[in-house]
């Protein structure tokens, strides 16, 4: 579960206050595939980065008693001078996990070959993006984050990726933002609507979607 | 294996202690590159240096303050100031170097912080012993008289660098200018730490003004354990050991109110 204890974030650009959340206190429910909802510039790609402690709050606390992703396919956090092996087991240690079992599976998965053992510095996008999602998936988490679906390789390595991911889904449960309707309906069967500071929760996708449909028109 | 049992059951104690071990191996590799010559070449970089320094000075000064050996005179204090400074220096970019990190939810910015700081605790605490036992190994110096006075004096030393180098991350975060303008500041450190001197070698009212220096009371420190006869008169490891304690909880104080700053 992921809880919201007055939590307010706010951010200072050019001297003008732009309000991300305003003093929030909820929970999501366990159990349940959520989709956040908000116009462009809403503050959801924030809250992801609030959600998966990447940012802090300004005040207020986010209570996080589950195993959150970071953010599917981010690769900010690898070592540029490392190389994908070592990025993979850093990764794997952290979290406890057998370096080698996580190896084997992201070799196998990423498809990299014997770029695995080249500094990531070489990489291209499409190959650092790759391990990322390969390292995500490796790993057993209860939330999986993911701020805008963004595919990855070409028509048979994405549809690689969501095989493995609709695998891991039987256990855990998926914390997205999109701008597709589609996507959003096809994984979540709940919502949340940022809007002008505030956010609301719905069991049901289609409120969510609805009210946020309503925002957009009547957006000033 | 349900992920969620394997949460509760995980305390965040040994979370903590399990990511700080991935992060000093990760650091260990990114700062020594990897061959595995890299940590060898760490060590004996500052070996080579300190050898090379004393070399020189012990030509320059044939009598040293205290004990025969120049060699180990300067050895004690050159050592001692470096640990200092290496730790005062390297944390203060601690939080730039590690900002990708924070986006793993499980990393937090104390934990980088404490890495780099055992690592290179680690490091200069085998710096020190590989220096020391060269010099007892060529008959240059005796076994240090009081070790637990020197293994003291190490602690300081590096609670010391601690405290000022995230003091010094914290402040640069604020305001980046601070980086050189430290790089300033604190050139005049190793002349009046004691390196090559003792304070009982100058008249009381500068005596005075150098003992409110903390590196200084750490060099005397470790002089005191290591001479089996040498009583400094301006030592006082509380005054030490309070610095110490007040340094820490600026650090640590400042580091937790301008958090959000950093992320």
């Amino acid at each position: 579960m992921i809880s919201f204890d007055g939590v307010r974030k706010t951010y200072r650009i050019d001297g003008v206050r732009k309000v991300v959340l305003e003093d929030l206190t909820m929970s999501l429910p366990a159990g349940r595939n959520i989709a956040i909802l908000g116009h462009n510039g809403a503050g959801k790609s924030t809250l992801m980065r609030l959600i998966a402690g990447a940012e802090l709050p300004d005040e207020g606390r986010i209570h996080r008693s589950a195993r959150v992703s970071w953010p599917l396919g981010f690769s900010g956090g690898f070592g540029g001078d490392m190389t994908g092996i070592e990025n993979a087991r850093f990764v794997a240690r952290m979290y406890g996990e057998d370096s080698e079992r996580i190896i084997a599976f992201v070799e196998e998965f990423s498809e990299l070959g014997p770029s695995m053992r080249v500094p990531i510095r070489t990489y291209s996008s499409g190959m650092k993006a790759r391990l990322a999602f390969g390292i995500s998936m490796a790993i057993d988490f209860d939330y999986y984050l993911i701020d805008e679906v963004t595919a990855v390789g070409d028509t048979r390595f994405k549809k690689k990726c969501e095989e493995v991911f609709s695998s891991k889904l039987k256990h855990a449960k998926v914390l997205m933002t999109s701008h597709s309707t589609g996507a959003i309906r096809k994984m979540c069967e709940s919502g949340c609507v940022l809007h002008q500071g505030k956010m609301r929760y719905f069991d049901d996708i289609e409120k969510a979607i609805e009210l946020h449909d309503d925002n957009q028109t009547h957006a000033p | 294996m349900p992920p969620m049992d394997m949460t509760k059951q995980d305390s965040l104690l040994r979370t903590q202690i399990r990511v700080i071990g991935a992060l000093v191996l990760r650091e260990t590799r990114v700062t020594f590159g990897k061959a595995k010559m890299g940590y060898l070449w760490a060590i004996m970089e500052p070996i080579f240096g300190t050898a090379f320094l004393t070399l020189i000075f012990s030509i320059v000064t044939r009598h040293p303050p205290i004990g025969t050996s120049f060699t180990l005179f300067f050895a004690t204090g050159i050592l001692t100031f470096q640990f200092y400074s290496k730790l005062a220096d390297s944390l203060m970019a601690v939080f730039q170097a590690n900002r990708g990190l924070m986006a793993y939810p499980l990393v937090k910015e104390v934990d980088v912080v404490i890495a780099r700081f055992l690592l290179i605790a680690a490091t200069y605490t085998t710096i020190i012993i590989v220096f020391f036992g060269g010099l007892i190994a060529l008959q240059i110096a005796d076994y240090p008289a009081h070790l637990d006075t020197v293994l003291l004096a190490i602690l300081a030393v590096a609670l010391l660098g601690l405290g000022a180098g995230l003091t010094n991350a914290v402040v640069m975060m604020l305001w980046p200018t601070w980086k050189q303008l430290h790089t300033v500041l604190t050139r005049p450190l190793f002349f009046i730490s004691g390196v090559f001197f003792i304070p009982s070698n100058f008249p009381p009212d500068i005596r005075y003004i150098l003992s409110w220096n903390p590196i200084l009371h750490c060099i005397e420190l470790f002089r005191a354990g290591y001479y089996p006869m040498y009583n400094p008169q301006t030592l006082d490891v509380s005054y030490l050991f309070f610095y110490i304690a007040i340094l820490l909880l600026i650090a640590f104080g400042s580091e937790r109110l301008y958090r959000k700053h950093q992320k």
